[in-house]
């Protein structure tokens, strides 16, 4: 019995981008505004696992062919690598470093090396929740 | 359409260039010089003017709402009436739309109109299924959702 889900997908064709785009945002805002890495990982994997729904697994993970264990550890060796960065400039473990910096697009727009620790919370958020989800819809 | 968008932009765009500023009123006065153009070159493409589906699809949106707001009130009074001799039924819609999107914009613009709901599409996109809930005379609903709704979207997305 397969049922005609072309509702279902077509919705998902178009808000999947929307979901995503606002998670990319929230992961910006994390500063100065609610939002962070946290909430942007659970918002890009609340999007995939939409696509989930709509498709199954198999399309799905041709369209997005990670391996999300390694999407995992990449996000861990880069809060890592951000915490133990400081040590080279003699100050204490997790000290985080900012400048203002003139980017030809952006403007004048200060960078933070938080921004690269919250990246790699983004990532073991999203490759730890798929990774959940896929060993849990999966048969293999 | 999609085309002819894109050469309206690419005009604009040279326009900014041409004039050597890159402001917002720039773009506007290239954008609008563009249009006069493609205006012009109309008899050399294939497809409608973009602005014509660009029309029919705001007529598209005031029509949905003029619907939205009778179709309210048809159901309100059906709520509000002391007797309830209502005639709910199920029937099949049969269809001409071939495309996945006309599809689900139908079945969204039938559901969200109170009284229909869309509960099934067949297999072959050929019919949708529709619950209506006062239905005296399935021919007449079923022609007047072919006449409002099935007729602007084929003005929509007639190439």
């Amino acid at each position: 019995m397969k049922t005609n889900d072309v509702i279902l997908q077509t919705g998902t064709k178009v808000v999947f981008f929307i979901i995503f785009l606002f998670s990319i945002h929230i992961f910006f805002a994390g500063h100065f505004a609610p939002g962070g890495g946290f909430v942007g990982g659970l918002l890009t994997t609340a999007a995939i696992v939409l696509l989930l729904l709509a498709f199954d697994l198999k399309t799905v993970q041709k369209a997005l062919p990670f391996n999300f264990m390694i999407v995992v550890a990449v996000g861990l060796l880069l809060a890592l690598g951000t915490a133990a960065g400081s040590i080279l400039f003699d100050v204490p473990f997790f000290t985080h470093a900012y400048d203002d910096f003139n980017l030809p697009l952006f403007g004048v727009s200060s960078l933070h090396t938080a921004m690269i620790f919250d990246a790699g919370v983004y990532l073991v958020v999203v490759g730890s929740t798929i990774t959940m989800i896929q060993t849990i819809g999966g048969d293999s | 359409m999609a085309f002819q968008i894109l050469l309206n932009f690419f005009i604009a765009l040279v326009w900014m260039f041409l004039s050597s500023s890159m402001t917002v009123t720039t773009f506007v006065i290239g954008y609008l010089i563009g249009f006069i153009l493609l205006l012009m070159m109309r008899r050399f493409f294939h497809e409608r003017l973009y602005i014509e589906r660009l029309w029919a699809a705001i007529k598209l949106t005031f029509l949905f709402i003029r619907e939205l707001i009778m179709s309210n009130i048809s159901v309100l009074r059906l709520v509000l009436r002391p007797k309830l001799d209502i005639q709910p039924r199920i029937f099949a819609l049969p269809t001409d739309l071939e495309q996945d999107w006309e599809i689900t914009l139908l079945s969204s613009l039938i559901t969200l109109t109170p009284g229909t709901i869309v509960v099934h599409v067949s297999d072959d996109q050929n019919i949708l299924y529709v619950h209506a809930i006062d239905a005296d005379d399935v021919d007449d609903a079923i022609d007047s959702i072919k006449n409002t709704f099935e007729k602007a979207i084929k003005e929509v997305s007639r190439p």
